[in-house]
């Protein structure tokens, strides 16, 4: 006979295995992900600042938008939601992830099918596209600022001398190319990452399909709009999710390459200079809530509509 | 058009070869002005052909310990690793082999924790270690850094665990071996590849961060990115030295990387799309 006492003495006890498993890792995640998120919630909603991180009191929704009647009957609004320049730094920002995940999802995918078939050379080649992603964003965003140079860099250099710019650029300084140069830079980082999670979701396709369309001659492009790409589907949808998530909290290559360009603050950028330069850490806190929730609407949307299917089961 | 299977061959090679010219020429760059003197970086035009010189990296040497750099850099990446390693394993052998209906709401929760900008919660967190009085230990980097990358390291360790079939977990403990034993002896060597990817994953993710070093750290605990943003500010115009100085930055991992990239190649093959 079944001893079901037996079963129950089991499941409970392996109730309490996964509970103390768990533990850490959810004590972990939630001193990472709760408690500052939290935090920087409720700090949205004081007057906190950076002197005085105690000391802020409540103050509702003034940082985000405020109503105010001046004695001559004219009404203000003030806040984070009527601030020009935090609406040209979404702006930016949302251009900026646009751009930048579009081109390298093209590029990675590109250099992806290039890579997927033996060649002499394919490890060099592989370790070359790599090693950019391998390098910290510091170094890069400082070396790509010293090529980009005006004056001595050797970007406008070979320019100049194969004939498309008739005298050097001041890439970075100015306001027409900042964002291009941000782009470039980006996209050359960032290519080698989506290149390598598209390669893996290529290599998982099995290789007979492909023979069978050779034999019926089907075209290569049609084999690649119908096999090929709605296999590697499922792959980029979460490669592009989590560039998508980095990408719109881009900081540290505009910090560096453009500091104080109009053209390519980021809600990031803006978010910091409030919190840390000028002092306005409540309201800089409010930009961070609202970053934030931009993020988290944005990525809902994405899993519902793109049905991805983050846990991996039932696509196997 | 139809090309032959040796023109297509030809056309692929060629593509390859320039995309990864063109990936690695600013790397390239950044090496040779590091060997340049000043004087040599910004001449015009910029010089490809010039006598190598070693005082850049004496100078970097001289002015601040590089070897001091490198070890925080080395033991924080490693011990990040570590420490990140154990908390996810057990956590993610849970949520692989025990599932319950909270396991897409955890791998979604942590998702979260790439949704505000670290600038956000810098000060929250300054707080919390200045209060452990952790400011400028390698103790509060290692912790932080595991926290950070956690979310990836489980997310990547739960795809491989689920790779494995259940039943042959479950016949070794129908033997009699515990849940330890059956981690230990059976799971850890059945995924041995995918930890050793994440393991490598992390440590690059490590060694290349730097916003919390540079705010969390000053002389004693400092990484190598701290090192380099040292270089980068007061001293904007010295191109040589700062290449140097980057190079010496991203020498070790570059090198490191390259011994594991195949494993790293195919570790991801799996952990980070599945």
């Amino acid at each position: 006979m079944f001893d079901f006492s037996k079963e129950l003495d089991l499941e409970a006890q392996r109730r309490r295995a996964a509970f103390y498993f768990l533990a850490p890792m959810i004590i972990a995640l939630f001193c990472v992900a709760a408690w500052p998120l939290l935090r920087t919630i409720y700090f949205s909603f004081t007057d906190t600042s950076l002197t005085n991180l105690y000391g802020g009191e409540w103050i509702g929704f003034d940082n985000y938008l405020q109503r105010r009647e001046l004695s001559s009957g004219r009404v203000i609004w003030r806040g984070t939601l009527v601030d020009p320049a935090w609406w040209n730094a979404v702006w930016n920002t949302v251009r900026f992830s646009v751009i930048s995940v579009f081109f390298e999802t093209v590029f990675g995918l590109g250099i992806a099918l290039v890579l997927n078939a033996e060649f002499r050379g394919r490890g060099w080649v592989r370790a070359a596209i790599l090693i950019p992603w391998a390098i910290p964003t510091i170094v890069s965003a400082k070396m790509w600022a010293w090529m980009l140079n005006d004056q001595f860099g050797i970007i406008n250099d070979i320019l100049v001398r194969i004939g498309i710019l008739e005298r050097g650029i001041a890439w970075t300084a100015s306001i027409d190319t900042a964002m291009t140069a941000v782009l470039i830079v980006d996209i050359w980082k960032t290519t080698p990452f989506m290149a390598l999670l598209c390669l893996a979701g290529l290599q998982m396709i099995p290789r007979d399909i492909y023979e069978a369309a050779k034999i019926d001659g089907v075209h290569p492009l049609k084999v690649f709009w119908k096999i090929t790409l709605p296999l590697v589907r499922p792959a980029l949808m979460v490669a592009v999710i989590f560039r998508m998530l980095d990408a719109l909290r881009i900081f540290d290559l505009i910090y560096v390459l453009t500091p104080n360009s109009k053209a390519t603050k980021t809600m990031s950028v803006i978010s910091r200079e409030n919190l840390i330069d000028f002092d306005k850490f409540a309201y800089g806190s409010a930009q961070s809530t609202l970053l934030f929730a931009i993020i988290a609407i944005f990525v809902s949307l994405y899993i519902w509509l793109g049905k991805v299917n983050l846990s991996g089961e039932g696509n196997q | 058009m139809r090309l032959t299977p040796k023109q297509k061959h030809t056309l692929r090679v060629l593509l390859s070869w320039g995309a990864g010219i063109i990936m690695f020429f600013p790397i390239f760059w950044l090496v040779l002005t590091s060997f340049k003197t000043e004087l040599q970086a910004i001449s015009v035009p910029p010089l490809l052909f010039f006598e190598p010189t070693l005082e850049n990296f004496a100078l970097v040497q001289e002015r601040s310990d590089y070897f001091s750099y490198a070890i925080n850099s080395v033991i924080t990446s490693f011990g990040a690793t570590l420490l990140a390693l154990l908390i996810a394993i057990p956590g993610a052998y849970a949520m692989a082999f025990w599932p319950s209906r909270f396991t897409k709401d955890i791998l979604l929760w942590m998702l979260s924790t790439k949704m505000l900008p670290a600038v956000g919660v810098l000060m929250p967190i300054y707080l919390l270690v200045q209060k452990a009085g952790l400011l400028d230990t390698r103790t509060a980097l290692v912790i932080i850094f595991a926290m950070i990358n956690l979310p990836i390291v489980i997310w990547m360790l739960f795809s491989y665990f689920k790779e494995v079939p259940k039943e042959i977990l479950e016949s070794a403990r129908m033997d009699g071996a515990s849940t330890f034993d059956v981690i230990t002896k059976l799971l850890l060597p059945l995924t041995k590849g995918g930890i050793l990817s994440t393991a490598l994953l992390s440590i690059v993710l490590c060694w290349n961060e730097a916003f919390w070093s540079i705010n969390l750290t000053a002389s004693d605990a400092g990484t190598l990115t701290a090192l380099v943003a040292s270089y980068s500010s007061p001293e904007g115009l010295f191109w040589a030295k700062l290449s140097a100085v980057s190079t010496l930055a991203c020498a070790p991992i570059v090198v490191f990387g390259w011994f594991c990239q195949k494993q790293l190649v195919q570790g991801l093959t799996f952990g980070a799309v599945k």
